[in-house]
C-alpha cells in the first residue's frame, strides 16, 4: 500500500485498557490506522475486538490509554466525541429502526430538511437510492426496514455509515450475512473510500476476505495485544496460530470414509411455499438427504435457502407444502413443535433473535426444546435428569461456560452456538437442519462445530446446512444443492462419480443463473 | 413487544431457579448464592426496611399480630392479583383489566349470596369460572387477533366495569342476609368466612384460632404458582415465549396457547379475589377493585419482573406484595395523609426499578464522571480526565455495582 514514513497516522491507540465489573476485557492494546489503509483486526470472540472499537466509537467513557487522530490526543468519551473526530462505525449488531423507511434509517439523525423546515424526503430517498446502488442493492427507499432482509439490512448500515463524511470507517464483521456476490460489491466500496484516503478498521472472522481486502493486520487474544503482520508477509497458518496461541488443525475435518450415506432421512419433492411479505418464495423444491450425509444448500440472498428449513420445520405450518416423508413416513409440516415431535430440529439462523433467550441459563436453553422427554407425570420438570442430560451435552459439544447456571448472554458466540446445537440434540434429532451455522464465531469454535457436524453425520444424523460461505460446504458437505429465486439450479457432489463435482466456480455460475433475468426484471418495472 | 432496552446483566429472579450471574465475585452475589430465595436482594432490603421503620416509629401498634393480620388482609385481594398479573408479565404482557375482572366477580358472588342463597363452594368456582373467562377473552384478542395486550385489557377493564354497574344497576350489594328467623343464613355466614375480619377459618388445624382467610388465600395462590413457575414445563414456557417468543416458538412450544392460558389464569385469579374482596367490605361495591391493577402491577414490578418479558418471580411479587402492604400500614398508622401516600408510592416503584437495573446505576455513574470530566476537558491542553486515568477511588467503585 502507501508509504506511511514523515505523517502522523490516522488513528494511534496505545495501551487501552477497559475493565468492567469483575472481567478485564482489554489490557495495553494498540492499534495504528494510516490514511487510506484496511487494517484487519483479528482474533477469536471474546478477544476483546468489540471492546476496543466501542471504545473508539466513544461507547465506553471509561478507559485507560491514549488515542490519538493524525498525531494530536482525541479524548473520546461519547459517539459525539467520535463523530467529531470522523470516526464512523458500522455495529456487528445492527442498529436500524425496523419501523422507519430504508432513506429514513439512512438519514436518521441527520434528516435533510426543505426550506420550510420539514423532512426533505424526495432528496433523501434520491441520495439513498444513489448510496445503495453503490452497493449494488436495489431495495426501494420507501421500504420499512423491517421488510428488508438480513443482508439487505446489513447493507443499510453501510450505506448509513458512508453517508457520514467519515475519516475511519469501523466495520464489524460487515460481511456475516452477505453472500459472495455482495461481498465483491462491499469490497469495491471499501477500496474506493481508501482511494480517498479514508482509514478501515476491518473486523471479521473470515481469512480469506482479510487476505483479499486488508494491508495490515492486528491481532488480539484475551484481551491482550499480539502483534501486528504486513498482510503480504504472513500466512494464514502464522495468523491463525496468533489468534489461538496454538497451531490448528484441519478446518474441515470431513472424513472421506464416512460419505457413504444410508436409508433416506427425508425427501421432500416438490416443495412450494408462497411468501406474503416480499421474502423469497419456493417453486418445487427437491431436497433430500440420507443417514449420514451432510447436504449443503448454497445461493445468493433471498435465493430461498432458509426458506427451505423454515418450510421443513413447519415454520410456515400448512402454507408450506409438498411431498416430504421423513424417515420414511408422510409428514405434512404443521409447526415447530410438530416438527421436533417428528424428528426434526433446526439450528437457526439468528442466533440471539431465534434460538436463543439469552437472559435465560445455559440449562433453561439447553433443555428447552426437550422439556417433554424430562417431564414427570405432574407435568413438572424432573430437574435431575435434565441437569444431567444438559451436562453431557456441556461435556460432549465442550461448551465453555462456568456453569449451566450461566446466563448464555455471557457467553461467547462460538459457546451460545454450541448451546443452540445442545439444545437440538436434546431432541434426538434424526434430521438436522443448520442455518449458517458459523456466522460470526471464531476460528477455533468453527473448527469444533464443523468436527461435531462430522460426528454427529458418523452416528447416522442427516444434515441439511445453509451457509454463505463456499469454502464451508465445500469442504463439509457430500452434496451442494445450489438455489437461485427459490428454484433448485444445480446439484454438486463432493465424489466426481456421483456427478458434477462441486467447486466455488461451479455453483457460483448455478447460484446466478438467474441473476442476469432478475435484475433486467427490477429495471422494468422501475422505469 | 419489542426490546428497546438491552438487559446487559438482570437484576431480578431471571429464571424459575434465579441462579445469580457467572461472576461469583462480590458480596452482592454471595448473599445472593447463601440466600435459598429468589427475587431480587432490593426488595428484601426495601422490606426490612420499611419494617424497621415500623418498628422505630410505631413498634408495639406495629407488631402487634392483629395489626399484621388486619394489614395483609386488607392487601391480599391485591396480592392475589399480583399473581395474575406476575404471569402476564412474564409472558411479555400486561393485564390492565385485572381490578375490573375481580370487580365484576365480587359483585356476581355478592347477589349470588344475597339474591340466589348459592353456598360458597359454588360460589368461588363459579366467581374463577367467570374471570376466567373474561382472561380467556383477553388471551384471544392477544394472541390470535394479535391487539396488543395493553390495549385489549385496557378496554376489557371498561367492559367488565361497564358490566358491573350494569348488573348492580350502580347500587352496592350487602353479603349479610337475614333469614327469616331474623339471623344470618348459613350460606352467608359461611361466605363471610371468605374475608370478614376476626372470622378465621381452619381453627384447631392450624393454630387454635385458626387463620385469616384472605391471608390464607394469597400464601396459598402465592405456593401454587411458584410451583406451576419453577416446576412445571408450562412455567418454562412462559419465560420462554417473554424472553424470546421466536426462540420458543421454534423450541416447539405453542407460544398462542401459553399466551392465551396467562391471560386466562390471571382472570381466573381475578374472579377468585372477587368474592373474597366481597366478604371483607360485607358488600360488593360497583367500584370494588378500582386501581387494584396498579397496585397489582407494582407489586410485581417491585419484585422484580420486568415489563419486557421473562424476568421475575412469584416470591418476588410476594415480597412486593408485602412491601406495599406494610407500607400502606407504616404510612396509615403514622397518619400520614393519604394524597402523600400515594406520592411515596409512587416514588418508590420508581427507586425499585432503578435499583434493580445496574446498567441504570452505572449510566447515572457515567453522567456524573461526564459532568465533571467535561468540565476538566475545557482547559487547555491534555488534562488527564478522571474518566481515562481512573483513580483508585473509581475503579473498585465500579466493580462493586451491584448486580
Amino acid at each position: 500500500m502507501t508509504e506511511h514514513a514523515g505523517t502522523a497516522p490516522l488513528l494511534t491507540m496505545r495501551g487501552i485498557a477497559k475493565s468492567f465489573p469483575g472481567v478485564r476485557a482489554l489490557k495495553g492494546v494498540e492499534l495504528t490506522v494510516h490514511a487510506g489503509e484496511v487494517v484487519a483486526l483479528l482474533g477469536e470472540n471474546g478477544a476483546g475486538k468489540s471492546t476496543l472499537m466501542n471504545v473508539l466509537a466513544g461507547v465506553h467513557p471509561d478507559y485507560e490509554g491514549v488515542i490519538e487522530r493524525d498525531g494530536a490526543p482525541a479524548a473520546i468519551h461519547s459517539p459525539k466525541d467520535a463523530q467529531r473526530h470522523g470516526i464512523g462505525m458500522i455495529h456487528q449488531e445492527l442498529n436500524l429502526v425496523p419501523e422507519l423507511s430504508v432513506a429514513e434509517n439512512v438519514f436518521l439523525g441527520r434528516e435533510l430538511r426543505t426550506a420550510r423546515g420539514t423532512v426533505d424526503k424526495k432528496t433523501q430517498e434520491a441520495r439513498a437510492r444513489e448510496l445503495l446502488a453503490g452497493l449494488g442493492l436495489a431495495v426501494p427507499p420507501r421500504r420499512l426496514v423491517k421488510h428488508c432482509r438480513l443482508a439487505e439490512q446489513q447493507l443499510i448500515e453501510v450505506a448509513k455509515a458512508l453517508n457520514l463524511d467519515v475519516r475511519l470507517l469501523v466495520m464489524d464483521e460487515p460481511t456475516s450475512a452477505l453472500a459472495d456476490a455482495e461481498v465483491r460489491r462491499l469490497f469495491a466500496v471499501i477500496r474506493d473510500l481508501t482511494a480517498r484516503g479514508v482509514g478501515v478498521v476491518y473486523i471479521s472472522h473470515r481469512l480469506e476476505e482479510l487476505e483479499e481486502i486488508a494491508g495490515t493486520v492486528t491481532v488480539l487474544r484475551d484481551g491482550a495485544y499480539v502483534g501486528t503482520r504486513r498482510m503480504a508477509e504472513t500466512t494464514r497458518a502464522e495468523l491463525v496460530r496468533l489468534m489461538v496461541g496454538r497451531p490448528l488443525g484441519e478446518l474441515f475435518p470431513r472424513r472421506p470414509e464416512q460419505h457413504r450415506g444410508g436409508e433416506v432421512r427425508l425427501a421432500a419433492e416438490g416443495l412450494s411455499y408462497a411468501s406474503q411479505d416480499g421474502g423469497p418464495s419456493l417453486y418445487g423444491v427437491d431436497v433430500s438427504v440420507r443417514a449420514g450425509e451432510i447436504v449443503g444448500i448454497a445461493g445468493l440472498m433471498g435465493a430461498g435457502r432458509s426458506e427451505v428449513l423454515q418450510a421443513l420445520f413447519g415454520h410456515y405450518g400448512a402454507r408450506a407444502h409438498g411431498r416430504i416423508t421423513v424417515d420414511g413416513r408422510r409428514y405434512r409440516p404443521r409447526s415447530p413443535g410438530h416438527a421436533i415431535r417428528r424428528g426434526l430440529a433446526l439450528v437457526a439462523e439468528d442466533r440471539k433473535g431465534q434460538s436463543l433467550v439469552t437472559a435465560n441459563t445455559v440449562r433453561f436453553n439447553g433443555s428447552l426444546a426437550a422439556l417433554a422427554r424430562y417431564r414427570t407425570p405432574w407435568r413438572t420438570v424432573h430437574r435431575r435428569r435434565e441437569r444431567a442430560a444438559v451436562a453431557g451435552q456441556i461435556e460432549a459439544l465442550k461448551v465453555k461456560t462456568p456453569g449451566m447456571e450461566t446466563a448464555v448472554e455471557h457467553l461467547s458466540g462460538g459457546n451460545q452456538q454450541k448451546v443452540v446445537l445442545a439444545k437440538c440434540l436434546l431432541t434426538r434429532p434424526s434430521v438436522l437442519l443448520m442455518d449458517e451455522p458459523t456466522r460470526g464465531i471464531d476460528v477455533g469454535a468453527k473448527a469444533e462445530i464443523h468436527r461435531l457436524m462430522d460426528e454427529l453425520a458418523a452416528q447416522g444424523t442427516a444434515i441439511l446446512v445453509v451457509s454463505s460461505e463456499l469454502p464451508e460446504l465445500i469442504g463439509m458437505c457430500d452434496r451442494v444443492l445450489v438455489l437461485c429465486e427459490g428454484r433448485l439450479t444445480g446439484e454438486f457432489h463432493r465424489d466426481p462419480a456421483r456427478g458434477p463435482q462441486v467447486g466455488q466456480e461451479a455453483v457460483l455460475t448455478a447460484a446466478m443463473a438467474r441473476e442476469t433475468v432478475t435484475t433486467h426484471h427490477l429495471r422494468g418495472t422501475r422505469s | 413487544m419489542t426490546k428497546t432496552q438491552p438487559d446487559p446483566a438482570p437484576a431480578g429472579g431471571e429464571g424459575p431457579d434465579g441462579s445469580g450471574g457467572p461472576d461469583g465475585t462480590g458480596a452482592v452475589s454471595r448473599a445472593r448464592r447463601i440466600l435459598p430465595v429468589l427475587g431480587s436482594l432490593q426488595a428484601y432490603i426495601g422490606l426490612i426496611l420499611i419494617v424497621a421503620i415500623g418498628v422505630i416509629t410505631k413498634g408495639d401498634i406495629f407488631l402487634n399480630q392483629t395489626n399484621l393480620t388486619n394489614a395483609v388482609g386488607a392487601f391480599a385481594t391485591r396480592g392475589i392479583l399480583a399473581v395474575g398479573v406476575t404471569l402476564v408479565i412474564l409472558a411479555a404482557g400486561i393485564d390492565l383489566s385485572v381490578g375490573s375482572l375481580m370487580g365484576f366477580a365480587s359483585m356476581s358472588a355478592a347477589i349470588m349470596v344475597a339474591h340466589h342463597d348459592m353456598p360458597v363452594w359454588l360460589i368461588v368456582p363459579a366467581c374463577m369460572l367467570i374471570g376466567a373467562g373474561f382472561g380467556l377473552a383477553n388471551g384471544i384478542g392477544t394472541a390470535w387477533l394479535k391487539i396488543q395486550s395493553f390495549v385489549m385489557t385496557l378496554a376489557m377493564m371498561s367492559i367488565a366495569r361497564g358490566l358491573d354497574r350494569k348488573m348492580s344497576d350502580n347500587e352496592s350489594v350487602g353479603t349479610l342476609v337475614a333469614g327469616p328467623d331474623g339471623e344470618l343464613t348459613e350460606n352467608s355466614e359461611s361466605f363471610q368466612k371468605l374475608g370478614t375480619p376476626d372470622n378465621n377459618v381452619l381453627e384447631g388445624i392450624l393454630g387454635p384460632d385458626g387463620i385469616y382467610f384472605p391471608v390464607l388465600a394469597f400464601l396459598m395462590v402465592c405456593v401454587v404458582f411458584h410451583l406451576l413457575l419453577s416446576r412445571t414445563t408450562f412455567g418454562r414456557h412462559i419465560y420462554a415465549v417473554g424472553g424470546n417468543p421466536t426462540a420458543a416458538r421454534l423450541s416447539g412450544i405453542n407460544v398462542t396457547f401459553v399466551i392465551i392460558a396467562v391471560f386466562t389464569l390471571s382472570g381466573m385469579l381475578a374472579g377468585f379475589a372477587g368474592p373474597i374482596d366481597a366478604a371483607y367490605s360485607v358488600s360488593a361495591d360497583p367500584q370494588a377493585g378500582y386501581t387494584y391493577e396498579l397496585d397489582a402491577i407494582a407489586a410485581a414490578v417491585i419484585g422484580g419482573a420486568s415489563l419486557a418479558g421473562g424476568k421475575g418471580t412469584i416470591i418476588g411479587t410476594f415480597v412486593g406484595a408485602l412491601i406495599l402492604t406494610l407500607l400502606d400500614n407504616v404510612l396509615g398508622l403514622n397518619a400520614v395523609d393519604d394524597n402523600w401516600q400515594l406520592v411515596i408510592k409512587g416514588s418508590i416503584v420508581v427507586l425499585a426499578v432503578v435499583l434493580q437495573r445496574p446498567d441504570l446505576l452505572q449510566s447515572i455513574k457515567n453522567g456524573i464522571d461526564r459532568l465533571r470530566g467535561g468540565r476538566s476537558r475545557t482547559g487547555p491542553g491534555r488534562t488527564p480526565s478522571k474518566a481515562r486515568v481512573p483513580g483508585p477511588a473509581s475503579a473498585p467503585a465500579s466493580e462493586e455495582t451491584p448486580r
